[in-house]
């Protein structure tokens, strides 16, 4: 009985080490494409005017979700302690704060806190395309690594789990 | 004198906090009376005192510093503000001014930002109430305000006459209350923030700010339906072409011009137009006294 439990558990273990992999891959892509939608938003909200950043953020956090409302919201609350650091730290910070969207996804949202509120409209724009069109492509290979490794993991998990249980029995 | 210090305390706010805290050494009686602070690349802060610049700081301002002023300044939006940047300042919260200068990048010959910000100076603002209690009474017929122009040279106080003249007109303080229509070209008379004029002119009173005044009036006129149209300085051909439309409109005329005399409009072609159209009824002309300012009031027409 107490082996059949103890097999169950390793098994159980080692599948959900394997399940949990696959759902990082899972996670990392919809926080990446939370992040594309974010700053799409931000790209039309400069196309339509030249709001300051406060009204700007205002208005894009009730709209975006996930890591892009987080890092919105905290860069908005930081523009009342800019004597204290400045805005493109403040976005750095927040950048390298997203662990979510992995390394790749955080080095292509550094740069725009450089950008953002010292350039022109046009080129704020410029700048957030480009940070968008990086970031899709990281959520292009994201995906396409969660397609091709998801299902690895978890299989990796189930067998590996049967492995030891065959190997301890 | 609480008001005064209050004013010069959220003007420094703009200040790097190193700069911050030299600004703040000075008494409160002193900041009551400051009317600049100044900042160059490489010397020591400094303050206006009753016209004498003082040297405040003890270490020099470093060209960082004068970056992170203008991010204070804009709230990390330079791009909002652009357009003012542009014209050599940027207004902050609670209508104080912040004068830029340095290396101008150009863009098709025009100033387009600036390479390097190597000065900068912050001008407190702070409204002078009652300035237009003793003249108001004098611009009205039957307790209805009369068009009027405010004839002086610079620095002798025209602005600020006109912002009280606009609120206590659009308050209906000592005449009839009308609806304003502002034309504040460089926002020197209302300091529009975020929407909000942050110096008063009254409650009827609707400001068009960050265009030239010809098309902020043509704007008003058409938009605002104004009882009162307004607007400081008149410097162009075109602001007198919209204040001839605005008056065959119906409307009141109050505005500014830079002049010592009477004589002046008479002289100058462009004010030779404004009495050739009748186009104000009273002139208002502002003389000293040492520091005492006194207003003359003249019929035109």
């Amino acid at each position: 009985m107490f082996r059949l439990m103890g097999a169950a558990l390793i098994l159980g273990g080692a599948a959900w080490f394997g399940f949990q992999a696959s759902r990082g891959l899972g996670r990392r892509v919809e926080a990446v494409s939370e992040m594309a939608e974010g700053l799409l938003l931000l790209e039309q909200e400069l196309e339509l005017e030249a709001p300051a950043l406060e009204v700007l953020l205002t208005r894009l956090i009730p709209r975006s979700r996930g890591p892009a409302q987080a890092m919105f919201r905290g860069c908005l609350e930081a523009l009342d302690r800019l004597e204290e650091e400045r805005f493109a730290q403040v976005w750095r910070r927040f950048a390298e704060g997203q662990v979510a969207l992995g390394r790749e996804g955080q080095e292509c949202l550094i740069p725009l806190g450089e950008s953002l509120g010292r350039c022109s409209c046009g080129e704020q724009r410029q700048a957030v395309k480009r940070c968008r069109v990086r970031l899709e492509e990281v959520l292009r290979r994201a995906e396409e690594d969660q397609r091709r490794f998801g299902r690895v993991y978890q299989a990796l998990g189930l067998s590996g789990g049967a492995f030891l249980v065959i190997l301890l029995l | 004198m609480e008001r005064e210090v209050q004013a010069y305390r959220q003007a420094v706010r703009v200040l790097p906090q190193r700069l911050r805290r030299e600004a703040l050494t000075l008494t409160a009686a002193e900041q009551g009376e400051a009317e600049e602070l100044r900042l160059r690349v490489g010397r020591p802060l400094t303050v206006v005192l009753a016209g004498e610049e003082r040297v405040l700081g003890v270490g020099a301002v470093q060209p960082g510093e004068l970056d992170q002023l203008v991010e204070l300044a804009s709230r990390a939006s330079l791009h909002a503000v652009l357009e003012q940047v542009r014209q050599g300042y940027l207004t902050v919260e609670g209508g104080h001014r912040v004068g830029l200068c340095g290396s101008a990048a150009l863009r098709e010959g025009k100033l387009h930002s600036f390479r390097q910000i190597s000065s900068a100076s912050i001008r407190v603002a702070r409204q002078v109430r009652g300035v237009a209690d003793s003249v108001l009474g004098k611009l009205c017929r039957e307790g209805q305000l009369e068009s009027t122009l405010i004839l002086a040279p610079p620095g002798a106080g025209k602005t600020t006459l006109l912002r009280d003249i606009i609120r206590k007109v659009s308050q209906g303080e000592d005449c009839a209350a009308k609806r304003v229509s502002l034309a504040d070209e460089r926002g020197e008379v209302a300091a529009l923030w975020g929407g909000v004029p942050q110096l008063d002119v009254g409650s009827r009173t609707d400001v068009m700010e960050g265009c030239s005044k010809a098309q902020g009036l043509m704007l008003l006129l058409r938009a605002m339906n104004p009882q009162v149209l307004a607007a400081d300085e008149i410097t162009a051909p075109e602001d007198i072409e919209a204040f001839v439309m605005a008056a065959g409109c119906g409307a009141v005329l109050l505005a500014t011009a830079h002049g010592a005399g009477r004589e002046d409009l008479t002289r100058r072609g462009l004010y030779r137009t404004v009495l050739e159209e009748g186009l104000f009824r009273k002139l208002v002309l502002i003389r000293r006294r040492g520091r005492e300012r006194y207003y003359v009031i003249e019929e035109l027409s």
